[in-house]
């Protein structure tokens, strides 16, 4: 198990070295920088824009970058932003809290929903209630998180009259403004989650609710429900874990695109904010904690599934 | 005996007999017929694809107004019969402006997938079939490619390049194309070890030959099938990008861009968004559909998309089972024994 371990965190640190060297090398290899947009009206001299380069270090070689930058983030700093001059782990620490609530509020609804929807489809499976289910699913699947927000912000706002704040609160402060700010934003990015669920909860269900330790289990004269929601669902569960995981990546995708809709201070802004100014610093910081992020995931859920399955870390019978 | 030999040795080799003008074509649609009688969800996901292309194909015809004509004095009015989905907030006519936006989705839709399917075909079949150094060192550069969060490589390249319908094909290009070059050679792999290809090899066929008639053919499937979901992400990315103002342009009919206009009057004139919604979900859903009827009627055996689905845009799935094996794996297993599609869930594979 500890050398499965090991194995598992040395690719992560392989892939997140790859990330690195590659998210810095196109960051300074494409034209147009950072001094050059920020002086673009202002009619500075180039002997001060050149300066200025000096200064951010970017008349540099990459490979002199690239090292400056690994030398400091080895030691917690990250850089500073080429555009308002503050510490990048500053401006990305005041952000991550509202990503973090946003993302895993938005998996919790996800999931929740969909392990209903699984559940039930697989239990009144080829009813009529299974089939609507599966279309509203696909369904669901197929429309774009931003559209989702869109029309229910045009719903609410057509029979309530009611639309979300427009500025952040903490939800330490102010609890009902925060909420009724995040609740549309954590629905839309949790319905493709909710899609991909309940899809394979239904699947992975059928399945177990057809194996034969289930049919010794109803044998035994077990209530359904309790076959059902105990015996079936337990063991449907670990697949599941396994797509939330996968799942991260594209709620976190989503984050940019939400976050900007509905004015949510995340690092969905600050990265497209960063982008735009050619901030690098902040951009390659917040790009490899995306990336970052997505790799733990991964190699968690990977180790969790070596624990409960012994054959995967032996590395024996499936392969 | 040596009479023989000289003999069958000067025959002339008589040429394969020709297959009659017309063949392939009619073999095409013998295909395309069993496909839509097996796959009722696919022939109508093929229905709804032909409406949508030939829309886009026709907008100029068929729209009742110029998408960028703007009617001063029908400034927001609500759907009537001159404008049956209504006008925007300079006055033009929404359901013109929705017809021209499935052209600028089919555009750039097209354009995006053919270019990096072409593309990525070509790295993969080329890197998978020469193998060795080549294969090293292009793979790894696919992998840093498919290392960057797709949304942040996109946001980045249409950023510097400017917002242009041509430089969001492009940025869309290169964040897709690894994801063709990932199933051709994983492909090109399999299908190298066959034996017809060995057989190929044994008569003197050069490798532009085999890669012709003996790779390309028997990966052309699971390339389709990885096309019409792209197919499906692509319109969505285009919209999105629309949407966050780096796409399309301003004036240009695109729905992405109409939703974003659209946002500030979502009390006085929902059908801003309600329109370019619908065709939107319309179109991926469709392609979604037929991507997934393609994928059953092409390969039963084949049912990768949860881990696909997900991880296309972002991983290279080669660097994803380095990452984290059991999960790829536990998702396909997952995946393969349910059916994606839906239907009766499908007996278990033998332990292997």
């Amino acid at each position: 198990m500890i050398g499965y371990t090991l194995r598992r965190l040395g690719y992560g640190v392989v892939v997140m070295c790859l990330v690195t060297v590659f998210v810095f090398v196109i960051m300074r290899l494409v034209p147009g920088d950072a001094v050059s947009l920020q002086l673009q009206d202002t009619g500075v001299s180039k002997e001060a824009a050149d300066a200025l380069r000096g200064e951010f270090g970017l008349d540099d070689p990459v490979w002199v970058q690239l090292g400056e930058w690994l030398a400091g983030a080895v030691q917690g700093d990250l850089g500073t932003s080429f555009y308002n001059k503050e510490p990048v782990i500053d401006l990305f620490l005041a952000r991550v809290p509202v990503t973090v609530q946003l993302g895993l509020l938005a998996m919790l609804v996800g999931t929740a929903l969909g392990l209903t929807v699984g559940i039930i489809a697989a239990v009144t499976r080829g009813s009529v209630t299974d089939s609507a289910l599966r279309v509203f699913a696909v369904a669901f699947l197929s429309v774009p998180n931003f559209v989702i927000a869109l029309l229910l912000l045009t719903a609410f706002a057509l029979w309530f009259a009611w639309s979300p704040p427009l500025v952040y609160a903490q939800p330490t402060e102010d609890f009902t403004s925060w909420a009724q700010q995040m609740a549309i934003p954590v629905f839309a990015l949790g319905t493709g989650g909710m899609a991909a669920v309940a899809r394979l909860t239904r699947s992975s269900m059928l399945e177990s609710l057809g194996s034969d330790y289930i049919r010794t289990v109803r044998a035994k004269g077990v209530r359904e429900r309790t076959v059902v929601l105990k015996h079936s669902l337990r063991n449907s569960t670990i697949a599941v874990l396994t797509l939330l995981g996968l799942e991260l990546a594209t709620v976190l995708g989503g984050t940019v695109i939400i976050e900007r809709m509905f004015g949510l201070p995340g690092t969905g802004q600050l990265i497209y904010q960063a982008v735009l100014d050619r901030d690098y610093p902040v951009v390659v910081a917040c790009t490899i904690f995306y990336a970052a992020l997505f790799v733990i995931t991964i190699i968690l859920i990977d180790l969790l599934y070596a624990l409960v399955d012994p054959r995967i870390r032996t590395g024996k019978a499936l392969s | 005996m040596t009479e023989k030999l000289t003999l069958t040795g000067t025959r002339p080799v008589s040429p394969a007999p020709r297959p009659p003008r017309g063949a392939a074509l009619r073999r095409g649609l013998k295909a395309l017929r069993v496909f839509m009688r097996s796959q009722p969800l696919g022939a109508a996901a093929l229905l709804l694809i032909c409406f949508f292309v030939l829309v886009a194909l026709l907008a100029p015809w068929i729209s009742p107004f110029d998408p960028l004509e703007q009617f001063r004095r029908d400034i927001l009015e609500p759907p009537s019969g001159t404008y049956p989905f209504g006008t925007d907030d300079l006055g033009r006519d929404v359901l013109s402006r929705t017809i021209h936006g499935a052209r600028t989705s089919l555009i750039v839709g097209v354009t995006t997938t053919g270019v990096s399917l072409v593309l990525g075909t070509m790295i993969g079949v080329t890197s998978g079939y020469f193998g060795r150094g080549l294969d090293l060192v292009v793979q790894r550069v696919m992998d840093a490619v498919q290392a960057v969060p797709g949304i942040v490589l996109l946001l980045f390249i249409a950023v510097v390049l400017g917002p242009s319908v041509r430089n969001t094909i492009i940025a869309l290009t290169v964040v897709i194309t690894p994801s063709f070059n990932r199933i051709a050679r994983a492909e090109t792999l399999r299908v190298r070890q066959e034996p017809y290809v060995e057989a190929a090899r044994a008569t003197g066929a050069r490798a532009p030959r085999i890669l012709a008639l003996h790779v390309l053919p028997n990966m052309l499937a699971s390339v389709l099938t990885l096309g019409s979901l792209i197919f499906a992400g692509v319109i969505i990315a285009e919209s999105a990008l629309s949407f966050l103002g780096i796409g399309a342009p301003p004036p240009t009919p695109s729905w992405g861009l109409m939703l974003s206009e659209g946002v500030r009057y979502v009390e006085r004139a929902p059908w801003l968004i309600i329109v370019p919604s619908v065709a939107l979900s319309i179109a991926v859903f469709s392609f979604n559909l037929l991507g997934d009827a393609l994928r059953d009627h092409l390969d039963p055996r084949l049912h990768r998309s949860a881990t696909d689905r997900v991880t296309g845009l972002w991983w290279g799935r080669r660097m994803l089972s380095r990452l984290a094996p059991s999960l790829v794996r536990a998702t396909e297993q997952n995946v393969s024994t349910g059916g994606a599609a839906g239907g009766a869930p499908r007996p278990s594979e033998p332990p292997r």
